[in-house]
C-alpha cells in the first residue's frame, strides 16, 4: 500500500478567468497531497469546491495557476497518455464507434502497436464483463454498461495512474453499488494509483484507501481520513461498524462545508445579479 | 370486400408501392391531358417523349451538350464540397471566427445570386466556367452553414477525452470531429447538390452556346415538345441519380444512429 509516490501535488492553486473579471473564480487554493502506487484516493466535498479542477490539473488538462504536479517523477505540462488514463462522469465514448472500436481507438491515440491492440481490447472488455457487448454502439447500452466500457478503455491503456471523475455519478444506487464492488475487485489486482472523485459518502468509504475531504470554495483539502481495510472489499464491509463509523465521521466533516458552500453561493448569486445590472447600464 | 384489409396492410408495410402508384397516376393524367386536351405544339404525352428519346440523342450536339452539362455539374459540386468543407471548418471550429465570419456567410446565403448572374458571365465568359462558378456560388453556402452547425454541437468532453488519451490534432479531426459532422456534412451535400443544379442550369438557360441551355432554347423556339421534354427528363434523371448517390453514402455512414 505504502509504495513509492505516483502523484505529487504541491501547493497547487487554480483560478478561472482574469483577476479583475467578474467571472473570476478561485477554484482551488494551495492544495498539496501525495498518492502512492497501489493506492486509491477519494476526493469528496461540496459541489463546486474544485475536485474536478484538481483532477484536471493532475491529468494535465488544466495548467495550475501556481504550484506543481509531478507524475511518475516527471512534471506535468499537458496530457500524459502514457502515464494517466481518465474515466469521465459524462459519457465520453465516441457514439459512432462500437464498444470495441472505442477501446481500440484509445490505444491508437496512445500509440500502442497495432498487433497488441486487439488482444488488450479483448482482455480489458473481459475484465469489466462487457465482452459480449463488444459490437454494440454506446446508444444501445445502459448507463452502467457505458461506464464499464469507459473503464475498459482506460484499463486497456495500462497506465500507472487512473483518474476517475464521478464515474458512477449519473447512475442509480443499485448499479453504482455493483459497479463499486466490481471496481474494488478489479483494482485489488493492479498497483495503479487512483484518484476517484465522488459525492457519495458510502462509495468513498467502500472504495478508498484514503479519503480527502475538501473545504468549500476556494477549495482545498481540509482533512484526510484513512480507511484501513484490504481490497477487494466484500459487500459485508458496508454493514460493519467500522464502515458506519467512518461514514459518520465523513458526514460530520462534510456537513459544515456543504452549509458554508450553500450560503456562500447564495451570496454570490446576489452579487452576480447586481454586477450584471451594472453591466447593462454601462 | 373481405380483401380490403389485406391490401391495406400490404400497402402500409410497403410504402414504396403507394409511391409508385402516385407516380403512375400522374403519368396517366399527363398522357390523357397531352393526347386529348392540350395543343401538341406545347405538350407531348410521355409515351411519345419516351419513343422519341433515342432520336433526340441522335441530334448532332445533344450528347455533347449533356456531357458538358454533366461535367459542369460534377466540377461545380466537387468544388462546392471542397471549398465548403474547408471554409465551414475554418469558420466553425473556432468561436472567434464563427462570431466574426458567420454573419457574412449567412448574408451571402440569403442573397438571391440571380441578380448578379450577368456579372458571372462578364467575369467568366459564356463558356462552362461561368456555369461552374455560378453553380458553386449556389452550392457552397448550404454546405458551409450545415458544417458550421455540425461542428458546433460537438460535445467538448469527446475532444477532451481524445486529447487525454494522446490524440494529436489530425487524429482529433479524423476520429472525433469528422465522424461527428458526417450527418450534417451529408445534409449539406444534398442541399449543396440542389444548389449546384439550380445554379448551373440557371446559368445554362441564361446564356449558352454548347450546353443543354442552347438546346432547350432551340427546342422551345422550334416547338419540339418531344425533344424538349426528353431533354428535361434526362436532366431530371441526372439530378435524381446524383441525389440518390449522396443519400446511399449517407445511410452507409450514419448506421451508428439507430
Ligand atoms: N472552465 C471554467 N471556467 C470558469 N469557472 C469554472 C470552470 N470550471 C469550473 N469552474 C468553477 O470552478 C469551481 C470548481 O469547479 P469544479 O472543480 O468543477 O468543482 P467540483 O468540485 O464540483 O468538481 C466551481 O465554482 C466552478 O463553477
Ligand atoms: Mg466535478
Amino acid at each position: 500500500m505504502t509504495g513509492e509516490v505516483a502523484i505529487r501535488v504541491r501547493d497547487v492553486s487554480h483560478h478561472f478567468g482574469e483577476e479583475d473579471d467578474a467571472r473570476h473564480v478561485r477554484a482551488l487554493l494551495d492544495t498539496s497531497i501525495d498518492v502512492a502506487r497501489g493506492e486509491l484516493l477519494c476526493l469528496i466535498g461540496p459541489s463546486g469546491c474544485g475536485k474536478s479542477t484538481l483532477l484536471n490539473v493532475v491529468g494535465g488538462l488544466l495548467e495550475p495557476t501556481t504550484g506543481t504536479v509531478e507524475v511518475a517523477g516527471k512534471p506535468v505540462r499537458g496530457p500524459m497518455p502514457a502515464d494517466i488514463a481518465y474515466v469521465f462522469q459524462e459519457n465520453a465514448l465516441f457514439p459512432w464507434n462500437t464498444v470495441f472500436e472505442n477501446v481500440m481507438l484509445g490505444m491508437l491515440f496512445q500509440g500502442v502497436p497495432k498487433a497488441e491492440r486487439d488482444d488488450r481490447a479483448r482482455r480489458s472488455l473481459e475484465a469489466v464483463g462487457l465482452a459480449e457487448f463488444s459490437d454494440h454502439y454506446p446508444a444501445q447500452l445502459s448507463g452502467g454498461m457505458r461506464q464499464r466500457a469507459a473503464l475498459a478503455r482506460a484499463l486497456s491503456l495500462e497506465t500507472g495512474i487512473l483518474l476517475m471523475d464521478e464515474p458512477f455519478g449519473a447512475l442509480d444506487e443499485q448499479t453504482r453499488m455493483i459497479l463499486g464492488e466490481d471496481l474494488s475487485v478489479l483494482l485489488s489486482r493492479t498497483d495503479k494509483a487512483i484518484v476517484f472523485v465522488t459525492h457519495s459518502l458510502g462509495e468513498a468509504v467502500f472504495l478508498a484507501d484514503r479519503v480527502a475531504v475538501f473545504s468549500a470554495r476556494p477549495g482545498t483539502i481540509k482533512q484526510v481520513i484513512s480507511v484501513d481495510e484490504p481490497h477487494p472489499r466484500n459487500p459485508e464491509f458496508v454493514t460493519s461498524a467500522k464502515f458506519t463509523a467512518l461514514r459518520n465521521q465523513l458526514y460530520s466533516l462534510l456537513h459544515d462545508e456543504i452549509r458554508k458552500a450553500m450560503s456562500e453561493s447564495a451570496m454570490r448569486g446576489g452579487a452576480g445579479h447586481r454586477g450584471s445590472v451594472a453591466g447593462d447600464s454601462a | 370486400m373481405r380483401r380490403w384489409p389485406a391490401i391495406k396492410r400490404y400497402m402500409l408495410r410497403h410504402p414504396g408501392v403507394a409511391r409508385l402508384g402516385v407516380v403512375i397516376v400522374l403519368f396517366v393524367i399527363w398522357e390523357i391531358a397531352a393526347r386529348w386536351f392540350i395543343d401538341p405544339l406545347f405538350m407531348s404525352p410521355p409515351s411519345s417523349v419516351l419513343v422519341s428519346l433515342p432520336q433526340m440523342f441522335e441530334i448532332s450536339g445533344v450528347p455533347g451538350a449533356l456531357r458538358i452539362t454533366f461535367w459542369e455539374l460534377a466540377v461545380a459540386f466537387a468544388m462546392s464540397v471542397a471549398i465548403g468543407l474547408a471554409v465551414g471548418l475554418a469558420v466553425g471550429l473556432q468561436p472567434f471566427s464563427r462570431r466574426s465570419f458567420m454573419p457574412i456567410v449567412l448574408l451571402l446565403y440569403g442573397t438571391p445570386q440571380v441578380t448578379i448572374l450577368p456579372l458571372f458571365i462578364l467575369f467568366f465568359g459564356i463558356g462552362p466556367a461561368s456555369k461552374i462558378a455560378f453553380g458553386v456560388s449556389h452550392g457552397i453556402f448550404p454546405i458551409i452553414v450545415t458544417i458550421v452547425a455540425g461542428v458546433q454541437n460537438l460535445k467538448p468532453i469527446l475532444l477532451t477525452s481524445a486529447k487525454s488519451m494522446g490524440a494529436n490534432r489530425w487524429q482529433a479531426f479524423r476520429y472525433v470531429i469528422f465522424p461527428h459532422m458526417i450527418p450534417s456534412f451529408f445534409t449539406g451535400m444534398r442541399l449543396g447538390m440542389t444548389g449546384v443544379l439550380l445554379g448551373v442550369l440557371l446559368a445554362e438557360l441564361y446564356v449558352s452556346t454548347a450546353g443543354i441551355g442552347y438546346f432547350t432554347t432551340l427546342f422551345t423556339q422550334n416547338f419540339e415538345p418531344d425533344n424538349l421534354l426528353g431533354l428535361i427528363a434526362t436532366l431530371a434523371a441526372m439530378a435524381i441519380i446524383l441525389n440518390e448517390l449522396v443519400r446511399r453514402a449517407e445511410n452507409h455512414f450514419a448506421r451508428w444512429r439507430d
